[in-house]
């Protein structure tokens, strides 16, 4: 008998204390204050939290949010992009993020469900207020006119993203046109097993100087280039500093070759390891603060970052770098993009992901059929 | 001579004791004095109390009805611990085995404590780190984290930029959307 009632307040007390520890509560949608301007093409039509918990853990209080908002298309215009800012309040340090969605068709008075998954942990004795705040950043239309406060570039990146899935649509509709429909499946197939094998690293990014590397082996390492012989823009000479798997502070020299000034330039930057195996590690884009760049000048992509490499968990130690231009913009706000003939060289198509657009089609044709897929080529 | 407790000696003087007990204090009470006085006193104790059980507010034969009742459960109770204990000798059963009890429930609170709050970071931990986790992204900083997550996505596609920002690519498998998240390191 009074060993039962031993473990009896064992028990109890055991629950008691977890129950202490973890205080799990629903979170409500007035938390989330979402913000759209007078004018903006998009208005709510419902916003749901679902499954939306705050949990304390001791001195830490981490949110769980889900939620699912309903926005429609008020304009005449048709919608390609939308991009939301996301920003946790009251996070130090930050706790910003943005949640977009290319390759959009959204006609007029047509609905656009989405969805934003959020973790926060932030201290808990924090005061009141909403825990995360949405602002529609931008909407980018058919007819490539742009609306929003664009305080995170969205324009740019929307814009960049319709015009690759401008070109991979012609392209594979291009296939489907000169080799049938088995031409078009064999292609699209290709795709598939390309993404099922690139082999994705694992990167951390930090601001400014890593602390934990060692800082007697690191030494520059100059970039190699792939060139596009129609890009606007040529890259001249470029460094990085490397110390076993970290690079950092990498800077490329680049001339603009064409005859308009150019105000933004990105670099996609492949890394090989000692055995030769070669991976997408990222991009090197121009200064926040854009650069005019006038015709037949030169300039400098510059970042104070640290990228630290890995796959599965094992440092990857680079060996070789190389560059190639992935994008420009034009002070007039005109984009361009490599075509699929710069993309058809060998290092590209084993590194490279696809453009969001292409990673749709296949995604398309596996989940609906080929016949779902040309129907939906044939909306564009 | 271990001598037994008031309890006993009192239950003995009123005759209420068990007739094992009430042998074992009989015998224990032939040789020692002390004890002997002990049970005298409450022998006159209790010569005492039927004239106090007159007085009219006090329900005192009711009263002593009641503590007489809880005695005998009481010493039911210790008879039953006792025959156990004398079952299986233990130096550990008493409050030695109370005291490890309630260490181990200390420990494990202290335990949880630790493992539930978020550790104190040193400076490097607080400086803001990007990375992709499982079924999303996330911004750390210190005991501060800002995530983006995708959970139930397939085919997720991570992308850096050295501008200090990591995003995701996926397509929503809800909405057949395809959805770009980013986080900013800043």
């Amino acid at each position: 008998m009074w060993n039962s009632t031993r473990r009896l307040l064992l028990a109890v007390a055991l629950a008691g204390a977890s129950a202490g520890f973890a205080q799990d509560t629903a979170i409500s949608s007035d938390a989330v204050q979402i913000n759209l301007p007078p004018n903006s093409p998009l208005t709510i039509r419902g916003v749901t939290m679902g499954n939306s918990r705050a949990t304390a853990r001791g001195a830490a209080l981490s949110l769980d949010l889900h939620m699912a908002v309903t926005l429609e298309n008020k304009s005449n215009n048709r919608i390609h992009g939308v991009m939301l800012r996301v920003v946790a309040q009251e996070v130090v340090l930050g706790g910003k993020g943005s949640v977009a969605y290319p390759s959009l068709n959204v006609g007029p008075g047509e609905i656009l469900p989405v969805r934003i998954d959020m973790q926060l942990m932030r201290p808990s004795q924090v005061a009141n207020g909403p825990l995360v705040q949405v602002d529609l950043d931008g909407v980018l239309f058919q007819d490539l006119t742009f609306f929003g406060p664009n305080r995170l570039n969205s324009q740019r990146t929307l814009t960049a993203c319709e015009m690759e899935a401008r070109r991979d649509r012609e392209h594979f509709k291009r296939v489907l046109a000169q080799n049938g429909r088995n031409g078009l499946q064999a292609e699209i197939l290709q795709s598939m097993n390309r993404q099922a094998e690139s082999a994705q690293l694992a990167v951390t990014v930090k601001r400014g100087r890593a602390t934990t590397g060692a800082a007697s082996s690191e030494h520059a390492a100059e970039f190699a280039f792939l060139k596009f012989p129609d890009s606007p823009v040529e890259p001249l000479k470029g460094s990085a500093q490397i110390s076993g798997n970290e690079a950092r502070s990498p800077r490329i020299e680049v001339l603009n070759r064409s005859n308009k000034p150019v105000k933004y330039v990105e670099m996609g930057w492949i890394v090989s390891d000692a055995a030769g195996r070669q991976y997408m590690a990222g991009s090197l884009p121009s200064a926040d603060n854009d650069v005019l760049l006038p015709p037949s000048r030169a300039g400098q992509l510059l970042q104070e970052t640290t990228l630290s490499f890995s796959v599965k968990g094992q440092p990857v130690s680079v060996q070789r770098m190389m560059g190639f231009v992935s994008q420009v913009e034009f002070a007039d706000g005109k984009i361009w993009v490599p075509n699929r003939e710069n993309l058809e060289n060998a290092v590209l198509l084993k590194v490279l992901p696809p453009s969001p657009e292409e990673q749709r089609l296949t995604d398309f044709y596996r989940t609906r059929g080929m016949d779902a897929l040309i129907a939906e080529l044939n909306k564009f | 001579m271990r001598h037994p407790d008031e309890t006993k000696l009192a239950l003995h003087s009123s005759g209420d004791l068990g007739w094992f007990a009430g042998w074992r204090t009989e015998r224990h009470l032939a040789r020692c004095a002390r004890c002997r006085d002990e049970v005298a006193g409450f022998r006159e104790m209790r010569e005492t109390l039927p004239a106090l059980a007159e007085l009219p507010d006090v329900q005192w034969n009711r009263l002593a009805a009641e503590m007489r009742a809880n005695i005998r459960l009481g010493l039911a109770a210790g008879e039953c611990v006792g025959d156990a204990a004398e079952d299986v000798p233990s130096p550990l059963f008493g409050k030695a085995r109370a005291v490890l009890a309630f260490a181990s429930i200390f420990t494990l609170v202290v335990t949880g404590l630790v493992l539930e709050r978020p550790a104190p970071s040193g400076s490097a931990a607080r400086e803001p780190i990007a990375m992709a986790v499982d079924n999303g992204i996330e911004m750390r900083a210190g005991n501060q984290g800002f995530g983006l997550m995708h959970a139930g996505a397939r085919n997720v596609i991570n992308t850096v930029s050295a501008a200090g920002t990591l995003g995701a690519r996926y397509v929503d498998p809800q909405s057949g959307y395809v959805t770009m998240t980013k986080v900013y390191v800043e």
